[in-house]
């Protein structure tokens, strides 16, 4: 990220390898310091030439992806420069310094590095303690780029290490802070923007010329001593939410169909009303029509009326007919006599 | 004298000498450096600013880093006031700030961090001794005065350390906090148990809720079918009273006939085969078989 490029290039022209007559120079012999040798113009033209190239050096590009810090004998003199073709006195004066401001670094902190060569576990190093006093692992990456250029090459020894050691105590301080629960659930989202935004703050502090783009909570985990105690709550949390939802099934199930019952109950209801009603209004309507009728001759289909249920009804029973003027004897009424008539 | 055959080797021998001596006399001092001038050996002045310097030929320039630097002292166990071990991973951001007292104190990085170390190993254990666990690591936010107790710890240990060795301490955090090695398990069971009692009580919670949604749910389910069962009984009657309002309407236009028509009616119900009638030979209907015409 950091291109120490020291504007030289034109340096070299002070050098003895250079010029027409380098073939020529013995070993060992002082005699190629003797400029006086060299034809004026000659040397006019080996001195100008060197001279052009030298002030040339000065010029440097800064790609559109960097930013760049300009120090003259080691003061800063343009904190920043934006990208672009740009002037800056040849070396030994001024010193350009190129940073790729918006590239993001990563730092892992807790749990072990993905990109460690040695793959070695560092179960200490992962393990943060909660306010309610348990252990929990963590892994968490954050990500950061250059915010002042001139800050974060000159204010910092390792700012790699600095911001590490800052988003840590601030992650530590966050955790410490909170039950298990809720790291580990729904406080995720919170705890990462309070350390990113306490880090920041800190950092601002330091003046390390850091932005802090991201800090994420990779992994939390409970160790590995009372993991299946961890999970057996996760389950116990599911095994809740299927009872509950069975229930709710039920009630689902439940509910509708009483409410089908009670409609069938109201249709019925409606139903045994128009029937009743309308067979009264059938039979009020019959009576009434027969009735008309029977007033007009009334002794007559009365007796009509009489026979006909007589006619009905007799066929089916066993009767005896008796004299009026006689006694009765009971005694013929026997279990199991058909129907017979006696005078 | 200088020996003719080498007279002209003295302008270039000049610029050489020349050379050194604005070697020995000019120095750049960059944004990260301080330098102390010392001559003989003696430090004489301290150049803060950046950029071009000059100073004697006999003198010399040492270039002192003063940079932020982060500090990470071991680990170590620290007893709180409740008589808690607590292991507290800290770190200390620190630089030099005036180098004449740094080299004459410590002289260099490594032997001031071990004297920081000391330093901040004390203010830590002074101040853990004066805060119950409570006060360090809690859910309750209020109890949490950790933040404040570093912040003083830090000015006090800056202080302290900057009379004595010419650094400057900018600030102490902690950077981690954990339980002795040896508390660990009883620290694991305890976290079981607690997740135990927690898994029993989602589960009891859960039959809780889902026996109350059931109860609920048969709850409304009478209501609602007693609730159609009353208007089902009562609309029900309404066509019971009007249809007997209705028959009774029609039937009272004519009472006697009525009468008839009901009477043979039931008698049609009444009468099946197991009936037996003894019937007078005088009745209405039998008169005309008994004694033919003449009866009428």
């Amino acid at each position: 990220m950091i291109d120490h490029s020291h504007s030289h290039g034109g340096g070299h022209s002070h050098g003895h390898d250079h010029g027409g007559d380098g073939a020529s120079l013995p070993r060992l012999s002082f005699e190629w310091l003797d400029v006086g040798k060299l034809r004026g113009v000659d040397k006019r033209r080996w001195l100008g030439g060197a001279a052009v190239l030298w002030v040339l050096s000065g010029l440097y590009i800064v790609s559109a992806d960097q930013q760049a810090v300009v120090t003259r004998f080691g003061a800063v003199v343009e904190p920043r420069v934006m990208p672009g073709i740009h002037y800056a006195l040849p070396w030994p004066v001024d010193s350009v310094t190129k940073l790729k401001v918006r590239q993001l670094q990563r730092r892992v902190i807790g749990g072990e590095a993905p990109d460690t060569v040695l793959g070695r576990l560092q179960p200490l190093a992962s393990q943060f303690l909660t306010g309610d006093q348990n252990i929990l692992h963590l892994r968490v990456v954050t990500q950061y780029s250059v915010a002042v250029p001139a800050d974060y090459l000159f204010r910092s020894a390792d700012v790699a290490q600095l911001t590490g050691a800052v988003v840590e105590s601030e992650l530590a301080r966050r955790i410490a802070r909170r039950t298990v629960d809720s790291v580990l659930t729904t406080e995720k989202a919170a705890i990462q923007e309070e350390v990113r935004a306490g880090a920041q703050k800190v950092l601002n502090e330091y003046a390390a010329g850091v932005l802090l783009a991201s800090v994420n909570i990779e992994s939390a985990t409970p160790p590995p001593e009372a993991a299946d105690a961890f999970r057996d709550v996760a389950s116990a949390r599911a095994d809740a939410a299927r009872i509950v939802n069975e229930a709710q099934g039920y009630a689902n199930d439940v509910i509708p169909k009483a409410r089908g019952e009670a409609q069938q109950l109201l249709e019925a209801a409606q139903g045994y009303k128009l029937r009743k009603v309308n067979e009264a209004q059938g039979d009020a309507a019959r009576f009434t029509q027969v009735a008309a009728e029977y007033g007009r001759a009334a002794d007559v289909n009365g007796r009509r009326i009489y026979a006909e249920a007589m006619e009905e009804i007799l066929p089916r029973i066993k009767k005896l007919i008796v004299d009026s003027r006689g006694n009765l004897d009971l005694t013929i009424i026997r279990k199991g006599d058909g129907p017979a008539a006696k005078p | 004298m200088i020996p003719e055959r080498y007279q002209r080797y003295v302008p270039a021998a000049g610029f050489v000498v020349g050379l050194l001596l604005m070697w020995q006399t000019f120095y750049a001092v960059r944004e990260t450096e301080f330098v102390l001038v010392t001559q003989f050996g003696r430090p004489v002045y301290t150049v803060t600013s950046a950029g071009l310097h000059a100073k004697w030929f006999f003198q010399n320039a040492t270039f002192f880093d003063k940079r932020l630097r982060v500090y990470n002292p071991r680990p170590s166990e620290f007893l709180t006031r409740d008589k808690k071990n607590l292991v507290i991973e800290s770190y200390v951001a620190w630089r030099i700030e005036d180098p004449k007292r740094f080299v004459e104190t410590v002289g260099d990085p490594v032997a001031a961090e071990m004297r920081l170390h000391d330093i901040v190993w004390s203010g830590l254990s002074a101040s853990l001794g004066t805060h119950d666990l409570e006060a360090i690591i809690s859910p309750n936010v209020e109890a949490v005065k950790a933040g404040s107790m570093l912040d003083a710890l830090a000015s006090t240990t800056g202080r302290s350390a900057l009379a004595e060795y010419g650094i400057r301490v900018v600030d102490v955090r902690i950077k981690r906090l954990n339980l002795p090695e040896q508390n660990k398990q009883s620290v694991y069971a305890r976290m079981r148990a607690e997740r135990e009692r927690i898994a029993r009580q989602y589960r009891a919670e859960g039959e809780e809720q889902a026996l109350s949604i059931r109860a609920d749910a048969d709850r409304q389910r009478d209501e609602i079918v007693s609730a159609a069962y009353k208007e089902a009984e009562k609309t029900k009657g309404e066509g019971d009273a009007e249809a007997t309002r209705v028959y009774s309407q029609a039937y009272s236009k004519n009472p006697r006939f009525y009468k008839l028509l009901r009477t043979l009616e039931s008698y049609k119900k009444i009468f099946d085969d197991k009936t037996t009638a003894i019937l007078s030979s005088d009745s209405e209907l039998l008169k005309v078989l008994m004694r033919g015409e003449s009866a009428q």
